[in-house]
């Protein structure tokens, strides 16, 4: 059931995404915009309620798997450029972000073989795991995000350094926007993802008996965190522009990396995976 | 068309004659006012309207032949003839409508001779020389000109240089509110592209020169700040964009100097606009993270790009125009046929009428008010119906510029086909010319 209507969700994303696209290589149809923000709105609805339904279905074990982890986390990412959308009226973001929602959005819809165990361990049913999951989910999306838009600012640089003054030149918006959203959704993203860090440690010294266990899982989310901590650091003497956008890309190629080579390595991590607590 | 009346037109532009011609038929607009009534006072003059703008002064007639427009300029300066350009019919009308969507202008695509058009309309409504037909032509006229606008990109891009500089700052620092911009040396140009950067926002002009005088006269020109120049480099640690057009022979702003000034800056960009020759700014500066840096053949290239620009999309430009003069052509032939039309429905109706009064008297008190109104619609719906086919293919028949059927009409029918005499107050205000009463929908 909460498959039908995620692929009905999937399905307003489609419709942002071709709006928003459609918006950026023709920018004076400004009501194209209109509709993306409006169809972005339906389909975070929908999302959600996909994931309300998920949670009755499952009971939450569901987010413990990479399927789960990835509707939670897309679902979190349209909230984000919602909000951004109306803060900030960039709708060119939009051109570049909904599109790669419906990307990550997409396998979820035909891996449908449940990856995640049946009912939660009693151990791990606390507030605490609730936390964890959201908050580090939504500091990966404010990543994803920042690092497009990281990349909008190369490309607007390039046509602005490149004396090209081009299409691209037309439709992305200015350096210094680009440049203030980086920073902020960077910035951001470091604080939940510490509050993510934080959770998880107290998760683990629940489950495993010991807030540090040299888990590869918690040696890359720690350097992954002190990544971003250093480029929230840098900024304050004077780093900005070019350099923090690549450091920004750079890093999410790393958070991107470290997801992919954690989950798809069978027997590298017990994160999400072994509730025992036994190992000792 | 009948009674012979045509669109005429008259007129010399910058292309057709140097400002020491245009400035001789220039008018005020009270010279206008009555040059427009005198125009229309001769005989054969129909309406008249008059677009008189920098660079052209155009007179376009409704009436019978191009002379009074023609004396329009003859009779302001002898110096005209020669310079003169003429057209009647479907080609003036074009002329009129390449005119309002910016074709014909020095800077293809600029967006003020609509307005201009616009005004000169109203001018014409005012003094109540604009009738139907100029009416119909300029609000066709204006709606060329926005199908133009929107339906080609003939209006996009930067036109000039102090136009491409603003549109780069814009897209480096956004939002202008909050920054300031530093004028080094005292050139012309770059005082006109402060003062556009001082116009989308930007908080404060800062002035600099050599010559501490010069530096006070133009800040007290535009409304800026002047600054010694021995403080240039702790001003280039304040200012966001810098605009350099001192005299000086070599670099004024070195690559030593902006690596200094951006350390200072702690790495906040900068954008030098170098509108000196020889260049005052190393183009090395540009290589520099945060720095962007521009001479003035880098912008005189964005402005001939989008000259190249325009003129590829002035050619989607015509094809429109054409189709709306062709549009303009087809519904005042269509309106050709309407007199007919109406004569015959005026001629039916009346026969309807006359019939089912006699058919009433006859039956007297036999029907109720029910009834007798039911009788009355039967007659009207018999001329309804009668009519329907033959006007629907009388008007397809106009529209496609056949003039031999509504003349065959006319003779088959018994009715005259003539236009009717043109009432000859004209409307007051466009608004009200804008929607010419027809006689027959």
């Amino acid at each position: 059931m909460s498959l039908q209507v995620l692929r009905f969700a999937a399905l307003f994303y489609a419709g942002t995404a071709t709006a928003y696209v459609l918006f950026f290589a023709r920018p004076r149809h400004t009501a194209l915009a209109t509709v993306g923000q409006w169809l972005l709105a339906a389909a975070f609805l929908v999302h959600a309620a996909a994931i309300g339904l998920g949670c009755k279905e499952y009971g939450g074990a569901e987010f413990f798997g990479l399927r789960g982890g990835l509707v939670f986390m897309t679902w979190l990412a349209a909230g984000a450029l919602l909000i951004l959308q109306r803060l900030y009226r960039v709708p060119a973001i939009g051109a570049f972000v909904a599109p790669l929602i419906l990307v990550v959005l997409l396998p979820t819809l035909f891996l449908v073989k449940p990856d995640f165990p049946e009912v939660l361990p009693e151990a791990v049913r606390r507030p605490m795991l609730t936390i964890h999951v959201v908050t580090a989910l939504l500091g990966v999306a404010l990543f994803a995000i920042a690092s497009l838009v990281a990349v909008m600012y190369l490309l607007q640089e390039r046509e602005v350094k490149g004396k090209r003054f081009g299409a691209l030149f037309l439709r992305l918006p200015s350096l210094h926007t680009l440049d203030l959203l980086n920073q902020r959704l960077v910035r951001l993203g470091f604080v939940v993802y510490t509050i993510a860090l934080l959770s998880g440690s107290g998760m683990a010294k629940v489950v495993w008996k010991s807030a540090w266990q040299w888990d590869p899982q918690q040696v890359s989310s720690l350097v992954i965190w002190m990544i971003y901590g250093t480029m929230v650091q840098l900024r304050h003497t004077g780093w900005h522009g070019r350099r923090f956008a690549m450091l920004t890309i750079g890093a999410f190629v790393l958070v991107v990396g470290s997801i992919a080579t954690l989950n798809f390595l069978p027997g590298v991590t017990r994160h999400a995976g072994d509730f025992s607590g036994t190992r000792k | 068309m009948k009674g012979g009346r045509d669109l005429h037109l008259v007129g010399l532009s910058h292309k057709s004659a140097p400002v020491a011609v245009r400035e001789k038929v220039a008018l005020t607009t009270d010279d206008l006012k009555a040059a427009l009534s005198s125009l229309v006072a001769r005989s054969g003059v129909g309406e008249a309207m008059v677009v008189s703008t920098c660079n052209r002064v155009e007179c376009y007639v409704y009436g019978e032949s191009l002379d009074e427009a023609r004396h329009f300029f003859l009779s302001r300066t002898i110096e005209a003839e020669g310079h003169l350009y003429a057209h009647s019919g479907p080609e003036a009308v074009r002329h009129l409508f390449r005119v309002a969507a910016s074709l014909d202008s020095m800077v293809v695509g600029e967006p003020q001779i609509l307005g201009q058009v616009k005004e000169a309309y109203g001018l014409a409504a005012s003094v109540q020389t604009a009738g139907t037909f100029v009416s119909r032509l300029c609000n066709k006229a204006f709606a060329t000109a926005k199908r133009v606008r929107n339906e080609t990109e003939i209006a996009r891009g930067a036109g000039s240089v102090s136009q491409v500089a603003v549109e780069l700052v814009e897209k480096i620092f956004g939002d202008l509110k909050g920054r300031s911009v530093l004028l080094v040396g005292a050139g012309k140009m770059g005082a006109l592209s402060a003062k556009a950067l001082r116009d989308l926002g930007a908080d404060r002009i800062l002035v600099t020169n050599r010559s501490p005088e010069r530096a006070r006269s133009l800040a007290r020109d535009i409304g800026a700040t002047a600054e010694p120049w021995e403080g240039l480099t702790s001003l280039l640690a304040v200012a966001d964009v810098v605009i350099v057009s001192t005299g000086a022979p070599t670099y004024v702003i070195t690559r030593e100097l902006a690596g200094q000034v951006m350390k200072a800056r702690r790495g906040r960009s900068i954008c030098f606009i170098d509108l000196a020759v020889p260049r005052n700014v190393d183009p090395a500066c540009g290589q520099m993270d945060n720095v962007y840096a521009y001479d003035i053949d880098d912008l005189q290239k964005v402005v001939h790009q989008t000259h190249a620009a325009r003129a590829e999309e002035a050619i989607r430009a015509e094809a429109i125009v054409e189709a709306e003069v062709m549009a303009f052509a087809r519904e005042r032939e269509a309106r050709a046929a309407l007199p007919v039309l109406a004569e015959l429905r005026r001629k039916a109706e009346q026969i309807a009428r006359t019939e089912a009064e006699r058919t009433l008297a006859h039956l007297g008190e036999k029907l109720d008010e029910k009834g007798r109104r039911s009788v009355e619609a039967m007659a009207q719906a018999i001329v309804n119906k009668l009519l329907h086919g033959p006007t629907a293919r009388l008007k397809e028949a106009a529209a496609s510029g056949d003039s031999d059927l509504p003349g065959a009409a006319a003779a088959l029918f018994g009715v005259e086909g003539q236009e009717p005499p043109r009432p000859r107050t004209p409307p007051t205000s466009p608004a009200d010319a804008a929607a010419p009463t027809e006689p027959l929908r």
